[in-house]
């Protein structure tokens, strides 16, 4: 089993709000994240398979390039992730969601090989990782990890 | 399935720090020709020194108010009063105790920083600590492998445990 990684930067503006709180608590929280502001996102898809007899290749790089260009470089890159993206209108576009969005939108699209790791850099010095994880579901009292 | 009734997701959170130390390794315990064969040039008397990078990785369900697993501002409150606070601009070696190990290596230091750390985050928030002494040599600790050091696949695990507590 081998992994293999594509790595795709995209530039996108956004603010952090939950419109269920007040201005003031808006500002508490979120500080002055709250202002409109951007970063340079780098992403790594980390995908996990064999490597195919016939070509060697868990996976064509070029066509994971073009999938994960079509599929988030499209709808984040020079975009306002806080409006201009439809999938996160009642999401905060922290790192965290936009990690698991990313993971929702290409785990389903990926074809002879399966999703292992979605990490996504902020800046230089936070990266949040997502492996498709969740805690068990509320109403599976017991069964969740600690936290 | 809407959302809410999947449970969170749980996401891991890595910041990267970085702080200034000084240290010598020595083993008090052996000859000064072995401290000297064994540590080569890191036994140097007066010492020497590094700028580490610390990336510590907190693993947790995602808030729904807030979208983050942790305030980034906490993470960096803890790390800066438990860790950089102590460890920048400092000697390791006036830092670390016996027990923590024989010398400042990065490995003794990665479990110093795992328990202090651990001790001062939510608990088991804590996931991973990954420390570069140069950009060459670098260290990490991580719950899974504590978990399994602390309960080896031959030791009797909770299954077995009634069975151990029954021998004479």
């Amino acid at each position: 089993m081998i992994q293999l990684t594509k790595r795709v930067e995209f530039c996108a503006a956004h603010r952090y709000a939950n419109p269920r709180w007040s201005a003031e608590e808006n500002a508490r929280v979120f500080g002055r994240c709250v202002n409109l502001h951007g970063h340079n996102y780098v992403l790594e898809v980390t995908v996990q398979g064999e490597p195919a007899p016939e070509t060697g290749m868990v996976i064509d790089l070029k066509a994971l390039k073009d999938l994960i260009l079509e599929t988030v470089n499209s709808r984040f890159d020079h975009k306002n992730l806080s409006g201009d993206v439809p999938e996160l209108a009642d999401t905060n576009p922290t790192p965290e969601n936009l990690a698991v969005l990313i993971w929702e939108l290409l785990a389903p699209a990926l074809q002879g090989c399966r999703l292992a790791r979605i990490r996504l850099h902020e800046d230089g010095s936070t990266y949040v990782d997502y492996a498709g994880e969740r805690r068990a579901a509320p109403s599976a009292a017991g069964a969740g990890h600690a936290a | 399935m809407p959302p809410e009734a999947r449970g969170a997701p749980l996401a891991e959170v890595t910041r990267a720090y970085q702080f200034s130390a000084a240290h010598r390794m020595h083993n008090p315990a052996f000859s000064a020709a072995e401290n000297a064969r064994l540590y080569g040039r890191c036994n140097h008397p007066t010492g020497h020194g590094h700028t580490y990078r610390l990336a510590v990785t907190v693993r947790g369900p995602i808030s729904p108010d807030t979208g983050w697993v942790l305030r980034a501002e906490e993470l960096d409150a803890l790390v800066g009063q438990h860790v950089l606070a102590r460890f920048d601009r400092a000697n390791l070696d006036q830092l670390i105790r016996p027990a923590d190990g024989v010398t400042s290596t990065t490995e003794v230091l990665a479990g110093v920083l795992w328990r202090l750390l651990d001790g001062a985050l939510p608990a088991g928030l804590l996931w991973r600590l990954r420390i570069e002494e140069t950009p060459n040599n670098f260290f990490e600790v991580n719950r899974p492998l504590l978990q399994r050091a602390a309960d080896p696949p031959d030791r009797p695990g909770p299954a077995a445990g009634t069975q151990k507590a029954s021998r004479p």
